[in-house]
């Protein structure tokens, strides 16, 4: 079993943003501001976008990647599922029909005929069946798609239309998956035919197929033209709009600004907070946001630390934190600021919830720490026989004003804190040894599913160390609940006890930002990425 | 001569063998475990232990090192573990682009320094003197992030003059070179200057005016030539700098260099990656010291490396 929570549902888990941000799938839009743009004159073809992301792929076999090629491997793609954007129901896409059997582990998907593959071969089961094998193939070495498909057991293919799965065992957040272009259909006769260059020639069955990959220059992709399938929520079913496609990355985040002013690019993405003011009030731009899914910000406590055994030291941690100043300091007042571990864009989150979250209280906070018995000593700190509250900070560049920030708010009772910033990769080793006090972390990921990864007692994320048997069966069910409603009551339950043992204090759920110019219309951010099925170009 | 060269080659081996031991030691020393970062953070711990049996990273260091060097020696540079493609195919896709900008940088900073430092020294202590020292000392304490920030900000943004972020065309190339000359040339302009002011001074050039001699002549066939081995140095020592890829102004111009890859390689502990790229730079550093001390002698002939020790 324990082996089976780790590989049963994956989700890139951030604080390592800037990796894995993009492997979230379906995005609830009810929350965040338009995720569409304007529309006004009539949407004619030709001309080429170009967009910038922070990073280049590594490869764009979509099973040998790891988080940052998503973007370059998104266009290629399709999937089997898609998650409306008005319900967050999940329906069919290159399926036409799919059930669910009574136990929850047997999924029977009909796939849609008349679909072709970039290569020419036509889209069945079998496809489905060669693709989902090979990633699962321990021979393949998959990443990232071989995490997130772990919950199959076998897949079986009886028909050309019919797909069969069976699971491990009932796994709801599967059909996150499978609404993700992480498990689009590849083209084994593309792969067997490329061999080790497959990663630099691959063959998808979405909107856009791949041209060129110039090292250093970007991705080209040229439009479909027998592409007929886009999801429903698209203006345009059919082949995009625009000629090409050219997706580049440009890590210096000033760049990339510079280069959308200089008309280099269209479209900039992962905009720098700061930025995003300026080109709110310009015609020329248009901003695009959306509140990120999974978890938000969190400031976790080693609760394996003798000190955080104590609920009064870490009720006070959750007091002692200014949610509302850190968002207008660091993300100039663009997030929310968080009551529980999940963002509001979140299926399971519920305003309700708000109301047992903990009030910015610093008196109450100095209460409840003398209560612990950790008193101010002569020097103002706060100390328990004869050890002070001295905590070790491990953090990363990418947060270091909001570490900061928090030292002084607990500096203010008394509890000395020492930031240790490393870098990505070295964060990561140490954190995940459990060698820090406290840290911060934040993961995006849409579907509730990502808290138990965080929270539960072998879940791979739980770096606090929780252990606790009642959130444990929560977490358990939640995973396995089909229907809806209850579903979301018991993710509520889940938050509930979450607060209630305030095993780590939720700081703020911040935006993700993209600016485009508005010479390029029809842009929709509805899931992961924005997508240009409906683009065009207006000059 | 022939033996001198072979002399320097076998120590540039020498010396390329201690910068791989010391990149070696130095990236397994450093925090960060490559495995992690491929695997993500929800990896097993046997996903992990087999990938990293399939790595060789379980075994000693020693033998790792052994097994690295031994592949070095016949031309592999070993695999990618972020791309799984040969290091020596991505170092060889990168190499175009940083030779193109070092080139051109260099054309840059020789047209521009050593005409300036010529000139400051012909009009020693005039204004124009003042003028380029002046220009020269600012530009040796620019940061050449901050000088390509605002070049982009002013011919690309404002002036749309230059694309970026573009390719590796001409007309991309022009403002990264300008902004790695111009930090190269303010370094040279200086060296010239005080070389030609020196050499200005000399008997044989106030002998060559009192002959008659045009004043370009004797600036640059009489006096020139005599400061042109400090300077010869300083350029080749800069163009192999160049060669290396300039790190940073890579970064600022987005330039698909070897620079960037070895920031790539870092950032995401590819551990072949960025012994490859760290040989491959220093291996370029040794040939061209190597080269600058042949040219040495072809453009002095006083200097001699056949000669015996104390002939010399």
């Amino acid at each position: 079993m324990k082996k089976n929570i780790r590989r049963t549902s994956s989700i890139v888990l951030g604080g390592f943003v800037t990796l894995s941000m993009f492997l979230v799938v379906g995005c609830g839009t009810q929350n965040t501001a338009p995720a569409e743009q304007g529309e006004s004159a009539k949407p004619k073809p030709g001309g080429t976008i170009t967009v910038a992301y922070a990073y280049e792929p590594d490869t764009l076999d979509t099973h040998m990647s790891v988080g940052a090629a998503v973007v370059y491997t998104w266009p290629l793609g399709g999937s089997l599922l898609y998650k409306d954007p008005a319900t967050n129901e999940y329906k069919p896409s290159l399926a036409s029909d799919y059930k669910i059997s009574e136990d929850g582990k047997t999924w029977t998907f009909t796939i849609r005929s008349g679909i072709t593959l970039h290569d020419g071969t036509p889209l069945t089961a079998k496809t489905f069946k060669e693709t989902f094998e090979r990633a699962l193939n321990p021979q393949t070495k998959a990443k990232t798609t071989a995490e997130i498909l772990a919950p199959i057991k076998s897949v079986s293919a009886p028909d050309e239309q019919t797909l069969v799965l069976e699971l491990h065992e009932p796994t709801t957040a599967f059909l996150e998956t499978l609404a993700s272009y992480l498990s689009q259909p590849l083209s084994l006769k593309a792969i067997e035919k490329a061999g080790e260059d497959y990663g630099r020639n691959p063959v998808g069955v979405g909107p856009w197929k791949f041209e060129s990959w110039k090292t250093g220059e970007g991705v080209t992709y040229v439009r479909n033209e027998a592409f007929q399938w886009g999801e429903p929520y698209y203006e345009n079913q059919g082949p995009p709009r625009a000629d090409k496609l050219i997706i580049k990355g440009i890590a210096d985040s000033q760049l990339r600004m510079s280069a959308l002013e200089s008309g280099a690019i269209d479209v900039a993405t992962e905009v720098p907070v700061k930025e995003v003011k300026n080109y709110r009030s310009n015609p020329k731009y248009q901003v695009m946001e959306r509140l990120r899914p999974g978890v938000g910000l969190l400031l976790e406590m080693n609760l394996s630390r003798p000190e955080f055994q104590n609920i009064q030291v870490r009720k006070a941690l959750n007091m002692l934190v200014n949610k509302e100043a850190i968002i207008q300091a660091v993300l100039q007042g663009e997030g929310e600021v968080s009551h529980t571990p999940l963002s509001p864009s979140t299926f399971g989150y519920d305003k309700s919830l708000e109301k047992y979250g903990y009030e910015y209280n610093v008196n109450e906070a100095k209460k409840l720490l003398d209560d612990a018995g950790w008193k101010r000593n002569g020097s103002g700190m706060r100390e328990k026989d004869g050890k002070t509250l001295s905590l070790n900070m491990l953090t990363t560049a990418d947060v270091d004003k909001q570490a900061q920030l928090l030292q002084a708010m607990l500096g203010e009772a008394g509890i000395n804190i020492l930031i240790q910033k490393l870098d990505m990769a070295g964060y990561m080793q140490e954190v995940i040894k459990g060698n820090f006090d406290v840290t911060l972390i934040s993961g995006e990921y849409d579907d509730p599913d990502i808290l138990t990864f965080y929270f539960h007692s072998s879940g791979a994320y739980n770096l606090s160390g929780v252990k606790d048997d009642q959130l444990d069966a929560l977490l358990l069910k939640g995973r396995t609940t089909i229907q809806t409603d209850a579903r979301k009551q018991v993710y509520m339950d889940v938050q509930k006890r979450l607060i209630e043992q305030a095993y780590v204090v939720p700081i703020y759920n911040d935006k993700s930002f993209a600016v485009i110019n508005s010479r390029v219309k029809g842009v929709k951010w509805t899931s992961v990425l924005p997508t240009y099925n409906d683009s065009w170009i207006a000059d | 001569m022939k033996q001198y060269i072979i002399k320097r080659l076998i120590s540039g081996v020498i010396v390329l063998f201690g910068l791989s031991v010391f990149t070696f030691m130095l990236i397994h020393f450093i925090p960060g475990d490559p495995v992690r970062i491929m695997l993500g953070q929800r990896a097993t711990v046997e996903q992990i232990e087999t990938l990293r049996e399939e790595l060789g990273l379980n075994k000693p260091l020693v033998v790792q090192y052994l097994d690295y060097a031994s592949g070095v020696v016949k031309g592999d540079l070993g695999t990618s573990l972020k791309t799984g493609r040969p290091v020596s195919t991505e170092i060889a896709e990168r190499f175009p682009a940083t030779a193109k900008m070092a080139v051109a940088s260099l054309g840059v900073a020789v047209v521009v320094g050593i005409g300036l430092g010529v000139l400051a020294a012909r009009f020693k202590d005039t204004f124009l003197d003042g003028l380029i020292m002046t220009f020269s000392t600012f530009g040796m304490a620019l940061p050449g992030f901050w000088l390509g920030l605002l070049v982009i900000l002013v011919f690309s943004v404002h002036l749309g003059w230059f694309p970026i972020a573009g390719g590796t065309g001409f007309m991309d190339i022009v403002l990264p070179a300008v902004t790695l000359g111009t930090l190269t040339a303010t370094a040279l302009s200086r060296l010239t200057r005080a070389g030609m002011v020196e050499v200005l001074s000399n008997d044989y050039i106030r002998t060559a005016r009192a002959k008659g001699m045009g004043e370009r002549i004797v600036l640059l066939r009489h006096a020139f030539r005599n400061v042109m081995i400090p300077i010869v140095a300083v350029i080749g020592l800069e163009f192999a700098g160049l060669l290396g890829g300039a790190v940073i102004v890579e970064q600022v111009f987005n330039w698909p260099g070897i620079g960037t890859l070895a920031i790539q390689a870092i950032s995401s502990r590819d551990f072949p990656m960025i012994q490859g790229t760290t040989l491959f730079i220093g291996a370029i550093y040794v040939l061209v010291v190597i080269l600058i001390d042949v040219l040495y002698a072809i453009l002095d002939p006083r200097i001699d490396y056949t000669a015996k020790r104390e002939g010399a």
